[in-house]
């Protein structure tokens, strides 16, 4: 019985009608792909078990063929580690073939690589980090990630080419790696891999002209001295206000609408003063009572870099297998050409 | 008519040519029509090879970037696999279709603009060009397993003395497909490698990326089903065909029908 199964997993017969069997389910899956978009269009935006647990088990009567064929090709990895192990028991009498079967072992560390990535990665797309901030690595909370520098790179029409990020990777506070990243050269650590992906630039303050100082910007966590002793600091700015009917001030969006900054104004001899200045209206009160004369000019703008931040412990197996497989192909196109050079093909039925 | 016109024009012309000689050859099977075919296409894959260097130049990058470059290319790949075949196996008129369709992509290539646009950054890469190389190396070696497959069946069917023997034909069809796996497989692992470092992944769900898999899984099969009596001969020769259909939808049916991220204008 198990010299049975064996000879079954080993057959090149089991090969061809699993690899004909995933071809056509995966030929015809790919149609429902394309006209279900509402579907699978953020299967690249997550892992595959994610994404399944999120649309694929809630649309079987369209996702139904993606387990069949993912059986199919794990069926075929298991046949081709079965016929590498058989082979490499023979190897004595069929070396020869090693670049075939180096091809066979590169894909069945692709298949597992992939199946380990689906289940134990993520992906995290839209991560924004201003130069100087640390954010958390999604998932992964011991790790954080700051970015130091950041330059975007543009030719002379403004077209952006390139953005140099300097990263740096902390695991529990202590730097693990630090590189420059930019396109196509992302940081790679472990299976974690960050990728610059867009950048912006975002209103952060305002610059207001102010007569006894000329331009001053104002942002959070700015401080002026005031002539009379006391002082004024900058707690927060929104781009976009909004006054609630409850008298809250709530935050719109990133880009300037209605700008406003929360401002808190000490006195020696008074209560300290905390209130919203709408850039649109009138300067409130209490300012211009402390001597303060300000006119709003231009947004103060910071550059935020957008990252990717993806994981997949599968990958530098996949690489492995990558590896594995284009050394097969070499060894396998040598032996091609000595073979044939000798005569040596399958015979004519 | 500017330099890289010209050379379009005088490549184009000389495979033209060479149909026309070799449709001589398959009517009178004279020798000199056999000669002047071999030494019009080596001409015109020269001219065109002069042209893919110059452009290649003059942009700084290998021009594959849009449909135009790509037929060039892949006209260039197709010339190159003929000649591969012609000079090694003496093949002649049984490569005659691999001709037609590189007339028909630098016929169609012909009026659209020959402009070279910007390389979008992500292309910026040393793994973008090696991806195109082998990818279109493969496609071209498809398509002369679709060629030498429709000439077995013919040759099956109507014995005619101008066409190789079936043994032969098979051995050729044969090496086309394990060539073609080969430069294809090495196109898939470079594009997996890049599609990481770019977006952090290394298999991509978009369409392309599913059609390119598929298209490597049906050439896998073929290269097993060699071995299988059944699928000798007349079997491989419709599987030959068969495959060179994904090929063709997964090069021209996604790039111009579809939305993905491989597009051709």
């Amino acid at each position: 019985m198990g010299a049975r199964l064996w000879s079954l997993f080993c057959s090149l017969k089991l090969a061809i009608v699993l690899a004909s069997l995933a071809t056509l389910l995966v030929m015809g899956g790919s149609l429902a792909m394309h006209f279900n978009p509402s579907v699978f269009g953020n299967l690249d935006g997550t892992i595959m078990a994610a994404w399944w647990r999120q649309s694929g088990e809630t649309n079987l009567s369209m996702t139904w063929w993606l387990p069949l064929a993912g059986s199919c090709l794990l069926l075929l990895g298991i046949n081709s580690l079965c016929c590498f192990i058989d082979w490499a028991r023979n190897w004595r009498r069929r070396w020869r073939k090693t670049g075939e079967y180096l091809i066979h072992s590169g894909f069945v560390l692709v298949v597992i690589a992939y199946v380990w990535g689906s289940v134990a990665g993520f992906r995290s797309e839209g991560n924004q980090l201003t130069i100087g901030e640390t954010i958390s690595v999604p998932h992964m909370p011991e790790f954080s990630l700051k970015l130091e520098s950041f330059e975007p790179v543009l030719n002379n029409d403004g077209r952006p080419l390139d953005m140099r990020n300097t990263l740096a990777l902390y695991r529990d506070g202590t730097p693990v790696k630090k590189t420059v990243s930019r396109i196509n050269h992302p940081l790679i650590w472990g299976g974690l891999t960050v990728i610059p992906s867009s950048f912006g630039q975002f209103p952060t303050g305002f610059q207001f002209h102010w007569p006894t100082r000329g331009t001053v910007g104002l942002e959070p966590g700015t401080s002026v001295e005031l002539p009379s002793g006391g002082g004024l600091r900058v707690l927060s700015f929104y781009p976009d206000a909004a006054l609630a009917a409850d008298g809250r001030v709530l935050r719109g969006g990133d880009r300037i609408g209605n700008p406003a900054l929360e401002i808190e104004l000490t006195h020696p001899y008074r209560d300290p003063w905390r209130g919203w200045y709408f850039l649109r209206g009138r300067l409130p009160f209490p300012l211009v009572e402390a001597g303060v004369h300000i006119w709003p000019m231009e947004p103060i703008y910071r550059s935020v870099s957008i990252v990717t931040i993806n994981r997949d412990p599968g990958s530098r197996l996949a690489l492995g297998g990558g590896i594995l497989m284009g050394t097969g192909v070499l060894l396998a196109m040598i032996s091609f050409y000595y073979k044939r050079s000798r005569g040596d093909r399958p015979q004519v039925g | 008519m500017t330099f890289q016109t010209t050379l379009l024009i005088s490549s184009f012309s000389g495979y033209l040519a060479a149909v026309g000689f070799y449709l001589l050859h398959v009517r009178h099977r004279r020798k000199a029509f056999l000669a002047a075919a071999f030494l019009l296409i080596l001409s015109g894959f020269v001219l065109q090879t002069a042209l893919l260097l110059l452009r290649w130049r003059t942009a700084g990058f290998l021009p594959v970037t849009n449909l135009f470059s790509t037929q060039l290319f892949f006209s260039w790949t197709l010339a190159l696999v003929f000649l591969y075949f012609e000079i090694r196996y003496r093949i002649h008129s049984a490569g005659l279709f691999v001709v037609l369709l590189n007339l028909l992509l630098l016929g169609s290539a012909l009026p659209r603009n020959p402009a070279i646009p910007p390389l979008i950054p992500t292309l910026d890469t040393p793994l973008f060009t090696w991806h195109i190389v082998f990818s279109f190396t493969g496609y071209a070696l498809f398509a002369m397993a679709f060629s030498l497959g429709v000439l077995f069946l013919v040759r099956k069917n109507r014995p005619d003395s101008a066409l190789p023997p079936l043994p032969v034909l098979r051995k050729l069809n044969e090496e086309a497909i394990f060539l073609g796996f080969c430069f294809f497989t090495l196109c898939l692992i470079l594009g997996s490698i890049w599609a990481q470092v770019a977006w952090g992944f290394w298999f991509s769900w978009n369409i392309k990326g599913v059609w390119s898999f598929i298209v490597w899984l049906f050439y896998a099969g073929m290269c097993h089903a060699k071995f299988v009596r059944r699928w000798q001969g007349t079997g491989y020769a419709w599987l030959s065909i068969a495959g060179f259909g994904v090929v063709l939808f997964t090069y021209l049916g996604i790039g111009l029908l579809l939305e993905s991220n491989h597009p051709l204008e």
